[in-house]
């Protein structure tokens, strides 16, 4: 535990003193397009993907393995096969529209200054409903390092990503995150391989590829239980509350605790309600006849991740740290490649902790599986060093894509919402600095109170709604505005608002309901992409079809997004339209 | 102006000027793009969008036995992301060549502007 502390010390340390490196270098150099000359594709591909790589994968991809089977790993395959689309479709094209953020580029491309303050609203809550998670992640696991309550972890790390933002170390963010994602992997990788060293391969095999449920380790299964579980019994079997004996018959269910729970070694080990108790080859099962793996899911799942990655904003403002069209190519497949690297690594976790950490099955926190494992997995100081490094990763986590959202929060509401609601949409630049430090700090507070009293909300399911939501606006707004010449305000605006209307209603009526995700119905309320995406893509196309008013003349729009770079066009572009320079914004 | 000092309009003038034949130059490269990029989307969609029905279809790829592991599981745990890179690779050496073909041709002098046409 002390361990633990010192190991995430360190890396909080390490990246604020990398950030006030890249603060210090970026002020030698006079704007921010000379400092994104000096990021390469490497270290920029680095960032996006630290950046990227947030608690929803360094602790709920493996997490869901263990919750929902082997259906989960389909997750970070939506999630990297995104940014295939991105590279695809989106990432040359917007870095030579030279547009800051989402909102630049609807305001430019439909040359409408009311789209700017519909895409901003859009930007503030996908990337708030991605922050809460965040906070929720940083509250879990600084709780599980510290052991103190949850509300600190989430209101220190709340204050230390706005201070860090508010205080203007957005220039240097690129070094700092790029840096966490070195730390994510080696954090993720080291202890996976070791553990798996050190069992000498996976133990157990009936519980997870067999007929077995998960049963109590050897030695038996003690579980401090802080609060009231309600757990189902799949199995009849024995056990004991604070040295009370009592028995349970199979598929009971029953409220156990506050107090000890104890079973005996080969226990079968009940779950906490929501969670289905499979055996092994049903939990193994990738595909499946029903349940969360039943391939309408699957396909819904691949494709409500692959399009949201295409519409998250604090992602694709990033592409601007590119110097070109083609080295934003290129980075982008330098992130497919690091995002691969990272993704072999979670599956090991979920697995080792089916037959490792059962007590989570009975608490249902199987979101904290990859840092409770390693002491489970090997008690001792060789466990207690690995647990350390797993809780360092999970702090640059979250800490990296905290910040991240938290910069494309304040660059919106400050530059975005503020610059156009006060009359001064071209403010001096010292009223800029301070407009954003406010809008760093303020735009903090709501998602930290959300986070605070969503305790008990499964992590994952913002994360879903933000992806639902990005998918169902600013993916069908990116692909028709940059392929298509017939897009029109109106049309843009309907399909956004039909696309967001469908998915919100879908995820809230599914809660409203109390729909879960294993059946066909329950999954799209809960995972409405499938059904939304199209909507909001017909929508679109639909209404600007029938816009009385035709569609704007395109003709400098469409250049400034597909024409080569090196003919000249682009410098006439760019001081025609007068860019803004020195906007706070997430890169350098 | 007429005779040898007048300079031959090249499309990048076109381009510059927003004329309707710099309008069609534009069109060809995006269709192009775009036709690239779709064809991509096929084969990736084509290769990991058939992974879940194979998985589905075939039930017997639970059965085999690699290091311990279901095949089922290490397919979609391991080889998808080797693909995801090989496809970005491949699509970005060709998106880079359809550009600087647009450039060559954009930027064509007298003597070079035959091999376009």
């Amino acid at each position: 535990m002390t361990l633990s502390i010192i190991a995430v010390s360190i890396v909080a340390t390490a990246a604020i003193g990398i950030g006030s490196w890249g603060v210090r270098l970026a002020r030698t150099t006079s704007d921010l397009f000379v400092a994104s000359r000096a990021v390469t594709p490497w270290w920029n591909a680095a960032a996006i993907s630290g950046e990227y790589l947030s608690a929803a994968s360094f602790l709920g991809v493996a997490g869901l393995l263990m919750k929902l089977g082997a259906a989960a790993l389909w997750l970070p395959i939506g999630f990297t096969g995104g940014y295939l689309a991105l590279l695809l479709f989106v990432a040359a094209p917007l870095r030579r529209m030279g547009a800051y953020t989402i909102a630049d580029f609807a305001e430019a491309r439909l040359g409408s200054p009311g789209m700017r303050l519909v895409a901003a609203a859009t930007t503030l809550l996908i990337a708030g409903f991605y922050l809460v998670p965040q906070l929720k992640g940083a509250g879990i696991a600084v709780g599980e390092i510290t052991g103190g309550p949850y509300a600190v972890g989430v209101v220190a790390v709340a204050v230390i990503v706005a201070l860090s933002v508010g205080l203007g170390g957005m220039r240097g963010i690129t070094y700092v995150q790029a840096f966490q994602y070195w730390v994510k992997v080696f954090a993720i990788a080291l202890p996976a391989c070791i553990l798996l060293i050190h069992l000498g391969g996976l133990p157990a095999k009936s519980a997870l590829f067999g007929r077995d449920l998960p049963t109590a380790p050897a030695g038996g299964l003690v579980v401090e239980l802080e609060r009231e579980h309600e757990v189902r019994f799949p199995r009849a079997a024995a056990y004991t509350v604070d040295g009370v004996p009592a028995r349970a018959e199979r598929g009971e269910t029953r409220s156990i605790g506050p107090g000890t729970l104890e079973l005996e070694e080969g226990t079968t080990v009940p779950v906490a309600t929501g969670i289905d108790a499979e055996p092994g080859d049903d939990w193994s099962r990738p595909v499946a006849e029903d349940g969360p793996a039943s391939p309408l899911l699957v396909y819904s799942l691949l494709v409500a991740t692959f399009l949201g990655t295409m519409g998250l904003p604090h992602i694709l403002v990033r592409f601007y740290t590119n110097p070109d069209g083609p080295a934003a190519r290129r980075t982008t497949v330098r992130v497919l490649g690091l995002l691969g690297v990272f993704y072999l690594f979670p599956v090991v976790y979920g697995m080792l902790g089916r037959v490792m950490t059962p007590e989570l099955y009975v608490t249902g926190e199987t979101d904290t599986v990859v840092l409770r494992l390693p002491v489970a997995a090997w008690p001792g100081l060789g466990g207690e060093i690995l647990a350390a490094v797993t809780a360092a990763g999970a702090f640059a986590a979250f800490m990296s894509t905290a910040s991240g959202l938290l910069v494309s929060v304040a660059g919106t509401l400050s530059f975005d919402v503020w610059g156009r609601l006060s009359g001064r949409p071209r403010p001096r630049r010292a009223d800029r600095r301070r407009w954003f430090r406010i809008a760093a700090v303020a735009g903090m507070i709501v998602p930290a109170a959300i986070a605070l009293v969503s305790r008990d909300l499964d992590i994952s399911l913002l994360v879903g709604w933000a992806f639902a939501l990005a998918a169902s606006t600013f993916c069908p707004l990116l692909l028709l505005g940059i392929w298509w010449t017939g897009l029109t305000t109106r049309g843009a605006v309907a399909g956004m608002a039909g696309g967001a209307t469908s998915a919100t209603g879908g995820i809230l009526l599914g809660l409203a309901i109390g729909a879960d995700d294993t059946d066909v119905a329950g999954a799209l309320l809960t995972q409405p992409a499938l059904v939304s995406v199209p909507l909001a893509f017909a929508t679109m196309v639909a209404v600007s079809r029938l816009d009385l008013r035709g569609t704007q003349p395109t003709e400098g729009q469409l250049l400034s997004l597909h024409a080569p770079e090196g003919l000249g066009l682009r410098a006439r572009q760019a001081a025609a339209s007068a860019e803004p320079v020195e906007l706070p914004r997430s890169g350098p | 102006m007429s005779g040898d000092g007048a300079r031959r309009r090249i499309p990048r003038d076109e381009l510059a000027e927003a004329t309707a034949l710099g309008d069609v130059y534009l069109r060809r490269l995006r269709r192009a793009q775009l036709g690239l990029s779709l064809l991509a989307l096929v084969a990736f969609g084509g290769l990991i969008g058939a992974l879940p029905l194979v998985l589905f279809l075939v039930p017997g790829l639970r059965e085999i036995d690699v290091l311990g592991v279901p095949l089922s599981i290490l397919l979609i745990v391991v080889p998808p992301y080797p693909l995801f890179v090989t496809m970005g690779w491949l699509y970005q050496r060709r998106a880079d060549a359809l550009d600087a073909a647009f450039r060559d041709l954009a930027s064509a002098r007298e003597d070079r502007e035959d091999r376009f046409r």
